[in-house]
């Protein structure tokens, strides 16, 4: 009863979220230059100007703008990409399912080595191993990602040849039909095992770089909330039972330290969608943040605005999604105190 | 049954006489400072942090500055490229002959001012922001409260490469985009605090003594607002700088400037021919500079917490 | 058992001929910032078969500490186990009297487990009693674990605590079988006592990557199923015994849908399911209301006796202490400074200490008003000077308490106590119950 009732509040606040995102989206467009400055050109006439300002509504007042600028967002219409010469609309899914592919490899990354690494310390608590797993989490937070890509590919690319650079072999990649845009699962399913070891190889130094950050997080969290739970009394009763140390950990410490873990997995994926965008530069991986660089240094608005609004929607959407698992995992939070 | 009374009452009178709340207050400043420097990784912290600012404000006696704008990197295109360890360039040039010895010193200067400002004015605007929200409370409370949702909806970084963006690559802009996405964390501590120590009964008897809103305001409660906005600020002197120096990265920044950020996006054409100290040690520089306020921020939090008492 | 008379007089707790478990001389510290502190130092005292031995005092004198050294439930880094024994002699169901009480024996329906090195015949492993003595402090983890919830169990203070919030009650119990009676439940469940591998794993909860599918395909899935069957069974039988309402329905519950007293009766029969031979209560009613204390006091005094378990009963609560305990030990200051019968204790207690508690305890012969407190606190255990640890709080102290450390002496054959008043200092002023020193 009560969790429905708190979910169903947060879904009645969401929509409200978005048009307050949607309305900052809004207001920068209109901030900066001309939203219209790439249609335009210096041979234009003062006349011609004013036409194409009046195809855009520019000449009416701000929120009748914004009502056809909403409009036009909400029927597919995002305006015009002048990096890849198409409509925003097109090219973004091609781009967010390269971007996709890279977040979750880096997720997958996160989330396991993350609770591996944050069990490890938590049971070892104030032993040398928890101080160095400790420094490691610590750096991971504080490291600019951008950097961290650079050192490594000093070291595995530069020095000793053993990364590649970029998304896949193109030659290799030429045989797979796209199906998902999700190179991994293209050559899977095109049964191309070659594609497939390739596709992984470009893979795996973007995804460490871009999960180092998240692992940190997360395993900085699941050691604190697994340092909390071996206090608890229910820890001491399940070994007064006779676990074994090995299963009072794994049955009753970290499944219940897992619990509060889930929470930091939203704020994770914020982590990895901002850290894209300067990785994708580096390792020069076609989605949408390297997109993103590139329409911000060529002034692109349409783009920009976009990727914004998705990021925003997608973040609310996946915080929502978060709070609604945790409130289910966890039998004694209490909600929306 | 044996329960003997405590020998101790938590004193609720202090914060009755101002003279002992504020005796009471250094020597909880006291403890707490003791707390916080028993812990090495918290030390750690300090020593960098106090390395940083001796190379921040000493700029100008360990390298020469450029003229006419120091924040300038100077560029010698008789030695571009070189090496660390070449005479004159301790840490190597860049391709275009800048000294990365030089960038790294005035760089630390310049990430010192950026996130001074930045957090002194997002530290600001947001206590007002948040105190009025919890001194109003009603619909004005609701209004700014739902602001600071909608502002925490859009991912950190993204939204400042939003503003930056719309205004243009400067380093002003980065700094204005900051302050444009930092400030709503302190409206929400500065509320939170606020209405918690507005309904607590020191205050009910300090109206009772008859003090006014403001007195009570500016000797009770920013006061003892201090300790959450101190950790949130620590961690964010960090913050601020990583997220600059992204935006600096991405190409936001201004190119030519003495900025970690726009060194290291650089020194990036170089390593495919080995150069790899154009980037190396400037972003080592930012890494450095996160990680001590990370840590003291850290060790502050924990300091404060009750639940790791006596760890 | 054999008649074994004690040589070491000096040591007047240890006159009984059957024990359960021996305390000796046992010293627990906890490295702390101002120091180390004393929490238990030099505890001793014997848990007889079939008792119920009570452990009294303030909060912080190390009663609960000496209750989880029997487990080795102490957490180590803080604390030290700085010296001293637990020793365990692990008891059976005698086969003559079936648990009546013979004389065959000599036992309460229990009787010691035959020394394995010896066979009885004594030796110094078994101290020369010619039970198996196990040395609780001592002994590998692996034969620890195996000890622990199946012949030394221990309920918890606060229930709601003790109990994994996100486990069912079923879950939680069944643990208990899953660790100590694999093989009865590989036979509950009809099936092969030599039934090994994946099945064998999963009734002792011991689970490896791929027994999960291979547990869900035929023939393994039926067989599961009965074991998982046998265990609920076992597990229903446990919690009835508790007499909580409908068991079967109680096991999908998780433990924040019950009440307190349902919560501790549910700890109770976890303790209890595998018979126990001694069960640590640490203070196992404190967190309940009173009228449901009464009905779990009966219910584990009921249990005790039907079991012959013995107890060490936890408790800061003396007039409860009084009523459910044969013989009482009182903890101050992480020492113990009187045992004897409780019906003695109460009826001529010979340390101040004891004296100034019972003073505290409300009766209905107290007059209005009447109660007394004991002036000041306990003392702080950080390095404490070699003194009587109650002088400074005690209304007989002499210059002697101060100087001086008394050890616990006998005062009758059943009675000791640590006090320079019945047992005279090696010099200065004696104390003396008639002379009251402020």
């Amino acid at each position: 009863m009560q969790l429905r009732d708190y979910i169903i509040r947060r879904l009645i606040i969401l929509p409200f979220l978005i048009i307050g995102v949607s309305i900052i989206v809004f207001s920068l467009t209109r901030i900066g230059g001309s939203p219209i400055g790439i249609y335009l050109s210096h041979e234009m006439t003062p006349d011609e100007v004013a036409q194409i300002e009046a195809r855009f509504h520019l000449d009416k007042s701000l929120p009748v703008q914004y009502f056809y600028w909403a409009r036009g967002v909400l029927q597919g219409d995002f305006g015009w990409s002048g990096v890849s010469v198409a409509p925003v609309s097109e090219v973004f899914p091609k781009k967010l399912a390269a971007t996709m592919e890279l977040s979750v490899a880096a997720g997958f990354v996160a989330v396991t080595l993350g609770v591996w690494l944050g069990t490890f310390s938590g049971a070892r608590r104030n032993k040398p191993a928890d101080h160095v797993t400790r420094i490691v989490a610590v750096s991971g937070a504080s490291m600019p990602n951008f950097w961290f890509a650079i050192i490594l590919l000093i070291v595995f690319w530069a020095e000793l040849g053993w990364a590649p650079i970029g998304r896949a072999t193109a030659d290799l990649y030429a045989m797979v039909p796209q199906r998902t845009g999700l190179y991994t699962i293209d050559s899977l399913l095109a049964g191309n095992l070659a594609a497939f070891a390739d596709a992984l190889w470009h893979l795996i130094l973007p995804a460490i770089t871009l999960g180092y950050g998240a692992t940190a997080i997360i395993a900085r969290m699941m050691r604190s909330s697994l340092v909390e739970e071996l206090q608890q009394d229910y820890v001491d009763a399940a070994r007064a039972k006779g676990l074994a140390e090995r299963l009072v950990l794994k049955k009753h410490a970290r499944r219940n330290a897992l619990i509060p873990t889930v929470t930091v997995i939203g704020l994770t994926f914020g982590f990895l969608l901002q850290g894209t965008v300067a990785i994708e530069i580096i390792f020069r991986w076609p989605g949408l943040g390297k997109w993103m660089a590139d329409s911000v240094l060529r002034g692109d608005q349409a783009t920009l605005m976009t990727y914004v609004l998705f990021t925003s929607v997608l973040f609310l959407f996946v915080n929502l999604i978060v709070d609604i698992v945790y409130a289910n995992l966890d039998r004694r939070v209490e909600l929306g105190k | 049954m044996v329960d003997l009374p405590s020998p101790t009452q938590p004193g609720t009178i202090d914060a009755i006489a101002p003279e002992s709340a504020r005796r009471v207050r250094l020597r909880r400043f006291k403890e707490l400072a003791a707390k916080v420097l028993s812990n090495p990784a918290t030390v750690l912290g300090f020593v960098i942090i106090f390395a940083m600012l001796f190379m921040a404000i000493f700029a100008p006696w360990l390298v020469a500055p450029n003229v006419p704008d120091p924040y300038q990197m100077p560029r010698d295109w008789a030695a571009t490229r070189m090496p660390p360890g070449t005479p004159g360039h301790p840490l190597g040039t860049t391709n275009e002959g800048g000294d990365v010895f030089y960038g790294v010193v005035w760089g630390t200067r310049m990430s010192l001012q950026l996130s001074l400002i930045v957090v002194f004015s997002t530290v600001v605007i947001g206590s007002i922001i948040g105190s009025l929200a919890a001194y109003f409370g009603g619909k004005v409370d609701e209004f700014l409260m739902r602001v600071v949702d909608v502002f925490l909806s859009i991912p950190e970084l993204i939204f400042a490469l939003a503003i930056a963006a719309i205004l243009g690559p400067s380093f002003g802009n980065i700094m204005f985009a900051l302050i444009v996405v930092f400030w709503v964390k302190y409206a929400r501590i500065m509320r939170a605090r606020v209405i918690q120590i507005k309904g607590s009964e020191y205050i009910d008897a300090a109206r009772i003594i008859g003090d006014s809103n403001i007195n009570i305001y500016l000797r009770d409660i920013l006061p003892n607002s201090f300790t959450p906005v101190m950790v949130q600020a620590t961690l964010d002197m960090g913050n601020v700088v990583l997220i600059a120096a992204t935006l600096s990265f991405i190409g936001l920044g201004q190119a030519g400037i003495a900025e970690w950020g726009v060194l290291v996006s650089e020194g990036q054409a170089g390593i495919a021919s080995g150069r790899w100290w154009a980037s190396t040690f400037p972003g080592l520089m930012i890494f450095l500079w996160a990680l001590a306020f990370n840590l003291v921020g850290d060790g502050l939090r924990d300091a404060l917490d009750p639940r790791t008492e006596g760890r | 058992m054999m008649g074994h008379l004690e040589t070491d007089m000096a040591d007047a707790v240890r006159t009984a001929p059957a024990t359960v478990a021996s305390v000796r001389d046992l010293k627990v510290h906890f490295a702390a910032k101002r120091g180390v502190v004393h929490a238990v130092d030099g505890v001793s005292f014997d848990i007889r078969d079939g008792e119920t031995l009570g452990l009294v005092g303030e909060t912080g004198c190390g009663k609960s500490v000496t209750g989880r050294s029997f487990l080795r439930l102490l957490p180590v880094p803080p604390g030290i186990l700085a010296g001293g024994s637990v020793t365990f002699r692990p008891h059976a169901l005698c086969e003559d009297c079936d648990g009546a009480g013979c004389d065959a024996c000599g036992c309460t329906g229990r009787k010691a487990v035959v020394c394995p090195s010896c066979r009885g015949q004594g030796c110094a492993t078994c101290d020369g009693t010619g039970a198996e003595t196990i040395d609780l402090l001592k002994i590998d983890t692996e034969t620890l674990r195996k000890l622990r919830g199946d012949r030394v169990a221990m309920i918890f203070q606060d229930p709601g605590k003790a109990l994994n919030p996100t486990l069912t009650i079923g879950q939680q119990v069944a643990e208990v079988f899953l660790q100590h009676r694999t093989d009865e439940l590989i036979e509950l469940a009809g099936l092969s006592p030599e039934t090994g591998g994946a099945l064998r794993r999963f009734a002792r909860q011991d689970h490896r990557f791929g027994d999960g599918i291979l547990l869900s395909l035929p023939p393994f899935r039926g067989q599961r199923r009965r074991i998982q069957a046998a265990l609920d069974k076992m597990v229903a039988r446990a919690l009835a015994e508790t007499q909580v309402p409908n068991p079967a329905s109680l096991m999908d519950r998780y433990p924040h849908e019950l009440s307190g007293g349902m919560r501790q009766r549910v700890m109770i029969a976890q303790a209890l399911a595998c018979n126990p031979d001694l069960l640590i209560a640490d203070e196992p009613t404190t967190a309940l209301d009173v009228t449901v204390e009464a009905r779990i006091l009966e219910l584990i005094r009921d249990l005790q006796m039907r079991r012959r378990s013995s107890v060490l009963y936890i408790s800061h609560d003396l007039s409860l202490v009084r009523r459910i305990c044969d013989r009482v030990a009182v903890m101050y200051a992480g020492r113990v400074v009187e045992i004897g019968p409780t019906a003695e204790v109460f009826r001529n207690p010979r340390h101040p200490y004891t004296r100034g508690l019972l003073a505290a305890v409300p009766t209905a012969d107290t007059p209005r008003g009447g109660l007394a407190a004991i002036k000041g606190t306990v003392p702080e255990l950080v390095d404490p000077p070699a003194a009587c640890r109650f002088a400074g709080r005690c209304r007989h102290e002499t210059e002697a308490c101060r100087r001086f450390d008394p050890t616990l002496e006998p005062v009758s054959e059943t009675h000791a106590v640590a006090c320079f008043i019945d047992h005279p200092a090696p010099e200065g002023d004696q104390p003396s119950f008639e002379r009251i020193t402020e």
